[in-house]
């Protein structure tokens, strides 16, 4: 038995997505950098990662990057995530024929930077949403905050059918890094790319499965003991993100209980979802939760070549994954899906569609 | 549930499914590809049964998909063959340890379900082949199995050639693992499910997998899914059991 559902359920009507315009290589990053350590070069070099957008500061004369500030960061974070965050709501409208003004309610995800006032009153005047849009900022929920996201979002334009719910994640990870050489940081820096992934949400009755999937319910859970596993440090006045080696084997021991709650609860079982979005967290995170629900190579495809195209983009990815899924044209009505996007607190959340 | 065309019956942990079209030599029709992907997913849901016996009714384990099924005044669609790849698939993933136990013809799709299975026994009058090819269609994704046992080479040709192969020469070559006398197949196959016991679900399941993709990638791209099935495993209570008796036999 599936939950009782309203008539009009909430929809992922468009997507939009965006990166700033430079890319790098694994190699073009070691060489950049001067970096020489070995065990750091392995990161970069088996992280399973092609290339990854990223703002950087040029060389300066003595060939080295020049050591940006804490203060050059918070800038980086706000100029460029206003032009990504722009880009990705302009093409994530766009795809729908919708125009700013008629936007709603706008919610903003971001934890590479803290800004007051926040993205989000920026953005609407940038795009030109009016000045009595609904406005959220959500910040430093990290990689899993796209759901967190989609769950206040989806509720929002499921109580105001027809009108227009916005929401973007705005993650510019190369306005919050240390590179210092030690394994540490090589981690985090061999791992995360910049990108800007919107996604509109309207209720609303469906004719095909161009109208978008709808959004059927959410489950999640926090792992607190592991809670110091993943998490921002503040260093000599600059963010630096920690990641333990545990987290690709917590996230593989937990995974099935949010899952298969999720399904439990709607009466479906794991064979009856066609379509897996996972966020693209890193490769053996990946491996790790693909082995323990018993994913396929071909169910986590998105995630993976999202991973090697872009990096981790933190909460955004999983929205780059589901927009590779709707340019394929594979899904049908009545399919199901699962997003599932993992990050600090230990978090993992998980939402059910159905197309 | 009552099934027409297979018979499933459960004893001391271990499942049975048998074959079960004596009248027409255990031929594979949509009912019976139906009714297995049926009963897979109801040992998946419900069964805490460790092993999973496949075999055929009478002397025969399959002689094949029954190509009565394929209408000769309608052009064939390969949606049947999706539905059996399917079938077979998830007979494959089932999170028990799968043994064949093969007597007679083993032919065609006979073959291919017994592929899926971790151990093959055999009787020393069963015979094996696959003769898709010179029939004009192809072996399933028996393609994607057999070479994997008994490499390239020998695979091409018992696929082009459509050559029957007897118990001895498939022995031989490790398409099956073990060969007995027609009266002892039931002693045979509950030999060699002793000899998988004691079954620690969680270390079978995930060891098979492993080894259904191990052909398939990169050993760079393998090992983060090893990594990830060991600390599984290492989590289970077995493991935690062997480790708590190497250290009782030490003291």
């Amino acid at each position: 038995m599936e939950r009782p559902r309203t008539a009009a359920p909430p929809r992922i009507v468009s997507v939009g997505t965006a990166n700033p315009p430079t890319t790098y290589t694994q190699q073009d990053l070691l060489e950049l950098f001067h970096c020489d350590n070995a065990l750091v070069r392995r990161f970069f070099e088996s992280s399973h990662i092609r290339k990854r957008h990223l703002v950087l500061p040029d060389p300066g004369p003595d060939g080295q990057v020049p050591d940006e500030s804490g203060e050059a960061l918070i800038q980086k974070h706000k100029s460029w995530g206003l032009r990504i965050g722009r880009e990705a709501i302009e093409r994530c409208l766009a795809a729908h024929g919708a125009r700013p003004a008629d936007i709603d309610y706008l919610m903003v995800i971001s934890s590479t930077g803290f800004l007051c006032p926040g993205l989000a009153s920026y953005l609407v005047t940038e795009c030109g949403m009016r000045p009595n849009t609904h406005r959220v900022d959500m910040l430093g929920m990290g990689c899993n905050a796209g759901i967190n996201g989609l769950v206040p979002t989806s509720q929002w334009a499921a109580a105001n059918p027809g009108r227009l719910a916005l929401m973007v994640c705005v993650e510019v990870c190369s306005a919050a890094y240390v590179f210092d050489m030690t394994v540490r940081t090589g981690v985090v820096n061999s791992l995360f790319g910049d990108g800007a992934a919107a996604a509109l949400i309207v209720a609303g009755a469906s004719h095909d499965t161009a109208d978008g999937p709808a959004l059927l319910d959410f489950e999640c859970l926090m792992i607190p003991e592991a809670r110091e596993e993943m998490r921002f440090d503040f260093e000599a006045g600059k963010f630096s993100f920690y990641l333990g080696w545990e987290i690709p084997y917590l996230l593989g021991e937990h995974i099935a209980t949010p899952v298969d709650a999720l399904l439990r609860r709607n009466g479906l079982k794991r064979r009856d979802v066609k379509h897996w979005v996972v966020h693209s967290g890193g490769k053996k995170v990946v491996d790790s939760i693909k082995y323990n629900i018993g994913l396929t190579e071909h169910d986590v495809r998105h995630t993976r070549s999202v991973l090697q195209e872009y990096g981790n983009l933190s909460s955004g990815s999983f929205l780059f994954s589901y927009q590779e899924l709707q340019r394929e044209d594979v899904v049908r009505p009545g399919d199901r899906g699962v997003l599932i996007t993992m990050g600090p607190g230990i978090s993992i959340e998980t939402a059910l569609l159905r197309w | 549930m009552s099934k027409q065309t297979i018979k499933v019956t459960s004893a001391e942990g271990v499942t049975t499914l048998t074959l079960d079209r004596p009248e027409r030599q255990n031929a594979i029709n949509v009912l019976m590809v139906r009714e297995l992907e049926q009963a897979c997913y109801l040992l998946e849901d419900e069964s805490k049964d460790q092993a999973v016996v496949l075999r055929g009714a009478g002397e025969q384990f399959s002689v094949g998909i029954d190509l009565h099924d394929f209408p000769p005044d309608q052009k064939p669609d390969v949606r049947g063959f999706s539905r059996w790849e399917r079938a077979c698939r998830t007979l494959e993933r089932l999170p028990m340890a799968l043994v064949a136990a093969v007597d007679g013809q083993c032919v065609g799709g006979g073959l291919q379900l017994a592929l899926t299975c971790d151990i093959r026994v055999a009787t020393d009058r069963a015979r094996f082949c696959l003769p898709e090819v010179k029939q004009g269609f192809l072996p399933g994704m028996g393609t994607f199995r057999l070479a994997k046992y008994i490499g390239l080479g020998r695979a091409r040709r018992m696929a082009l050639s459509g050559r029957e192969i007897g118990a001895a020469e498939a022995l031989d070559i490790g398409l099956i693992d073990r060969v007995c006398a027609p009266g002892g197949l039931d002693q045979a196959v509950a030999e060699t499910l002793e000899e998988l016991r004691p079954i620690n679900p969680v270390a079978v399941h995930l060891t098979r997998r492993l080894f259904d993709e191990s052909f398939e990638i990169a050993y760079e791209d393998f090992i983060g899914c090893f990594l990830a099935a060991q600390d599984r495993a290492i989590k289970t209570d077995p493991f935690g059991a062997t480790v708590r008796r190497a250290h009782d036999a030490g003291e």
